[in-house]
């Protein structure tokens, strides 16, 4: 069983304890990975890299895709050691936001872990280049949440007479919202329920003002 | 001229020599429990046992009863309707040629409960869900699968609406980011300048 140990900065910061963007013992996939990493070609290992990287953004990738790289020493099992120890390395490294993973200790850990010099480009174009806010913003898009209100139609007006009172002359506001889950709610309510509504959602917008100077979303991790 | 609010058709004339006949002690209670019970739209003034009472109390049969309970509902209806004054209330129920002991208890129950009928008639909307209720919570989000170290606030909202016509309850959740508040912020702004215009 061989065993690929991660060492700590090699010329990093002296004395500083730091671990592998992977974490402290090299999950099994990137293990398995290294040798036939170490002999595949530029072209083939830039377009598994591709693959992986649509896959992220949400854009879905079919084995097609990667079969024509199939043939003399890539057989299917050695492309599935390395597409999954790609893959998993890449989203590793995504998992840390950008301000957490410095190009420099990125490169650093790259090495450590073996993977040819020739492949690091790319690599941390994918991680720290232009494409990255994409992918970021893709992956929060992708977040488990409540529905969003997707579309608010609205009405103003005054009941002026009804079937059981001549001079009614209430205002009231009608609602209908449109949820990102395609469902549509519609109500009504008075005036004074809607100052609550538009009272409440001014407290929370500025509790979350608030919430954002505070000194726990400064702390630089 | 004030509007007319009875004409004196057969059945409000016959219900009115019925009325003049009750033991007039007993009306300002009957009065006030049909003026409470006015607004609400599907119930029944009095239940089936109470009527039965009320027939006996007042020796009426049960169709004579009926057209008597009908005719007072009527009559406080359209005085609502009209925001009558008691005063024109009190003259046209004169000129149906009511007894005056009856007149005055009617208009007395009038005087006394008007303001809060109409007020309870002017909340009556034709639009079954109302928003009753708000409630909120301000979340920071710390991590997901795909990604650690995240520091995103994000606010959850709990909309309470009352189907009025089912009375089933329905809590409409909604989340929203920075930016999905303020901007919900600002419609509800621009309605508030429209509600500011219609005062």
């Amino acid at each position: 069983m061989s065993i690929v140990q991660v060492k700590g900065g090699g010329g990093g910061a002296v004395g500083l304890e730091r671990t592998s963007f992977v974490g402290a013992r090299v999950p099994p996939e990137i293990r398995a990975m290294i040798k036939p990493l170490s002999k595949l070609d530029k072209t083939a290992f830039k377009k598994i890299l591709k693959v992986i990287a649509s896959e992220i953004q949400g854009i879905e990738q079919s084995f097609q895709d990667l079969q024509p790289l199939l043939g003399g020493a890539l057989t299917e099992d050695v492309l599935a050691t390395v597409y999954c120890g790609l893959d998993d390395l890449v989203r590793r490294a995504l998992k840390l936001p950008s301000s957490s993973l410095k190009k420099e200790n990125f490169l650093q850990d790259l090495q450590d872990l073996q993977i040819p010099e020739g492949f690091h480009e790319d690599l941390v174009a994918m991680v720290v280049g232009p494409k990255r806010p994409l992918i970021d913003s893709h992956l929060e898009d992708r977040r488990p949440r409540l529905p969003s209100l997707e579309n608010l139609s609205w009405r103003a007006d005054v009941a002026i007479s009804t079937g059981v009172l001549n001079r009614v002359l209430v205002r009231g506001v009608t609602m209908e919202m449109t949820l990102s889950d395609g469902s549509i709610k519609d109500f009504e309510m008075t005036v004074s329920k809607f100052q609550e509504l538009r009272f409440h959602v001014a407290s929370v917008l500025s509790e979350m003002e608030k919430l954002e100077k505070h000194s726990i979303l400064k702390i630089k991790d | 001229m004030a509007t007319t609010l009875f004409t004196a058709s057969a059945s409000i004339k016959k219900a009115v020599m019925l009325i003049n006949d009750m033991d007039v002690n007993r009306f300002p209670l009957l009065l006030s429990r049909i003026l409470q019970k006015l607004h609400l739209k599907e119930e029944r003034t009095f239940s089936e046992e109470e009527e039965e009472k009320l027939q006996t109390a007042f020796g009426f049969s049960s169709n004579d009863l009926d057209l008597v309970l009908e005719t007072l509902e009527f009559i406080l209806q359209q005085a609502a309707y009209h925001t009558a004054k008691p005063a024109v209330l009190g003259e046209q129920l004169k000129q149906l040629e009511m007894n005056d002991d009856k007149v005055e208890k009617i208009v007395e129950a009038w005087t006394n409960g008007a303001r809060n009928l109409v007020q309870k008639l002017k909340e009556r909307t034709v639009h079954p869900n109302q928003l009753e209720e708000v409630k909120w919570r301000l979340n920071l989000q710390m991590a997901q699968a795909s990604q650690s170290k995240v520091k995103r606030p994000n606010a959850l909202f709990q909309l309470s609406v009352r189907d009025d016509s089912s009375g089933k309850k329905e809590n409409i959740r909604l989340e929203f980011t920075h930016e999905e508040l303020y901007e919900f912020y600002n419609q509800l702004e621009t309605i508030q300048k429209q509600l500011d215009s219609l005062s």
